[in-house]
């Protein structure tokens, strides 16, 4: 019995690396090539886990007041990042925090890709009075600054994560329809499209797994690019005390209206929760830059994104 | 041409009309009004002033009749109608306050602008030496960093270490020096993200430009340097520009809102966040009706200069 890999050697042809071999060297390949992507990966992967893991790495309830510790303690070896006007823990709440600020990142994205994809597939491909409502309604909703929308969402609905969620999604949408839909519409003059067509392909089975997989690229760049600018929008508004409820940690909360009297007195208050916000948005656009200048170089710049 | 700015400009009102009955179903939608507010504020709830209140202010009234009553006072007398918790005059906050936040993003679109080009040409024309790698990394920075923790620090430390105060208290065209550093402090900030997503496009669009065959041409008829950039190079690299100062706009109005709180500016946006606190709705509808005109407005001028500047764009 010969295997296909000594009938490729006798062949003078070189033996196909396993699957999971060309995704290792796609990854060194990105190491290599791509160092501030890497850096910018490796922090959100730690911020990710310190988040994840808050209540393993040293912290107390970030909610509750430190009966030992006095109020606005200096960083020192018990409050590694000190203590609030309330004696709470600020290492335990810029841990803590990082949770409703990536996740509202996460999944603000998450809905804006897939409602934008369907939507610039229905607009881009049927085209028609479709098209038009679609472009109206984007229309709509960027003429109204974002930061509008989102306090007009949290006053009318509530203050949780998820209708931050839900609102921040609202705002993005929009412009990754926009710039979806023009590929769309270069991909629908593309002779692989009037080929399925022939053959009987439905409108919906084109538009999904023809057109839908050539866009992959794109919806994963827009994606990594819209992350950060998602996490700013929910942090810009929960500062102004609009945002996530009182009281919850989260990092743009600590920066807001509550702590604001006792920065003078405390620069830790104002240090490391902002420098936490600064630190994972840098990553995050550092990373999502990489990832653009491998998967697609034309998209650099292209102001969407 | 003509006949496109006239389809604009009429679709301009039709896409008013349609943010104002959202804006107007997102408001009757909140939980408790101004009535709630007002007379709830002690802790103890007085239902008769509830009711007095309620009934000055039409809240009663069936919701069609209010909002084609508001709707009707915009379009023909262009009254905003009266605040729910001040009582004051829309019109004429609108009037004190607009200028405020206008000179805001005016500003920070200026130096927005000359942040962002500036820096996005010389990392062009030395791409790939270390200057080129030292501006995009501050380019990312601005567009990184959130503009809401740069004005917190520049607000405390200089305080703090040299008793400098960056913010005086907000003074009108009294004393015009003061009055300019409270805006331009703000929109300088605003302006660090833009001007980091300018400086992006700016770079790619001229290398792009740096790359064709026109540029090769003036380069081989012998050119100096300095005049392939500034003739051949500049303009065109220019034009993607247009594509997204639209949605700059938007972004400054938005940085501003947040600035006017940090800085204690009275401008719309400042009025918008104590009128969600207050649950004066007339307010937020108006200032969204507003801001949303004037984004509106703006966008159309861009698209008219884009035609004029790039000759190929015909609409």
């Amino acid at each position: 019995m010969t295997t296909a890999d000594e009938i490729a050697g006798s062949l003078g042809l070189e033996a196909q690396p396993s699957f999971a071999r060309r995704r290792l060297n796609a990854l060194g390949r990105f190491v290599v090539t791509q160092p501030l992507g890497t850096i910018g990966a490796i922090i959100i992967i730690v911020m990710i886990l310190g988040s994840v893991f808050a209540g393993q790495l040293n912290t107390v309830d970030p909610k509750t007041s430190i009966r030992e510790a006095g109020p606005l303690d200096a960083p020192n070896g018990d409050n590694y990042f000190g203590t609030d006007r309330s004696r709470r823990d600020v290492w335990s709440r810029v841990l803590y925090g990082g949770r409703p600020t990536l996740l509202i990142g996460f999944g603000a994205v998450a809905i804006t890709m897939g409602a934008a994809i369907v939507l610039a597939l229905a607009a881009g491909f049927l085209g028609g009075i479709v098209d038009v409502i679609i472009s109206r309604l984007i229309e709509i909703i960027i003429a109204v600054p974002a930061i509008l929308w989102l306090l007009m969402f949290t006053t009318a609905i509530d203050r949780s994560v998820q209708t931050l969620m839900f609102s921040v999604a609202f705002t993005f949408t929009p412009i990754a329809i926009r710039l979806f839909r023009g590929n769309v519409i270069q991909e629908r003059s593309i002779a692989y499209v009037e080929a399925a067509r022939v053959i009987g392909a439905s409108g919906g089975r084109i538009m999904f797994r023809h057109i839908l997989p050539n866009l992959a690229p794109l919806v994963i760049v827009a994606a990594s690019i819209t992350i950060p600018a998602a996490m700013l929008a929910e942090a810009g508004l929960t500062f102004l005390g609009l945002g996530l409820e009182p009281g919850t940690p989260s990092w743009a909360q600590d920066l807001g209206p509550s702590n604001r009297p006792y920065f003078r007195l405390a620069w830790w208050l104002v240090i490391f929760p902002g420098a936490a916000l600064a630190l994972a948005v840098l990553a995050f656009n550092f990373f999502g830059d990489s990832v653009r200048d491998v998967l697609d170089p034309r998209l650099r710049g292209s102001g969407l994104i | 041409m003509q006949a496109y700015i006239i389809r604009r400009l009429l679709l301009v009102p039709f896409t008013l009309v349609l943010i104002s009955i959202i804006v107007f179903i997102f408001m009757r939608a909140v939980p408790g009004d101004a009535a709630d507010v007002r007379c709830g504020a002690a802790g103890n709830f007085d239902q008769q002033c509830f009711d007095v209140v309620r009934e000055e202010l039409g809240l009663n009234e069936n919701k069609f009749n209010q909002y084609f009553k508001w709707l009707g006072d915009i379009v023909l007398r262009g009254d905003f109608g009266y605040s729910l918790s001040q009582r004051a005059h829309i019109n004429e906050e609108i009037g004190k306050r607009i200028w405020n936040t206008a000179q805001i993003g005016l500003l920070s679109i200026a130096f927005t602008l000359l942040i962002g080009i500036p820096v996005g040409m010389v990392s062009a024309v030395r791409s790939g030496k270390p200057s080129d790698y030292i501006l995009r990394f501050l380019a990312v920075m601005g567009l990184s960093v959130p503009s809401f923790w740069i004005a917190t620090l520049v607000v405390i430390f200089p305080a703090v270490w040299w008793g400098v105060r960056v913010a005086p208290d907000w003074v009108g065209w009294e004393e015009p020096l003061t009055h300019l550093q409270i805006l331009a402090i703000p929109a300088f900030i605003i302006a660090l993200a833009g001007g980091g997503t300018i400086a992006r496009i700016v770079r790619s669009s001229m290398l792009e430009v740096l790359r064709s065959d026109q540029v090769r041409t003036a380069r081989a008829k012998g050119l100096r340097e300095s005049a392939v950039v500034s003739r051949h190079v500049f303009r065109p690299s220019m034009i993607a520009l247009f594509t997204i100062i639209g949605l700059q706009f938007s972004l400054v109005l938005g940085g501003s809102v947040i600035m006017e709180s940090i800085f204690n500016i009275p401008g719309m946006g400042l009025w918008v966040i104590s009128a969600v606190g207050e649950r004066d709705f007339m307010i937020i509808q108006a200032v969204v009706v507003v801001f949303a005109t004037w984004f509106l407005l703006i966008t159309l001028l861009v698209d008219i200069a884009y035609a004029w500047v790039d000759p190929r764009i015909r609409y």
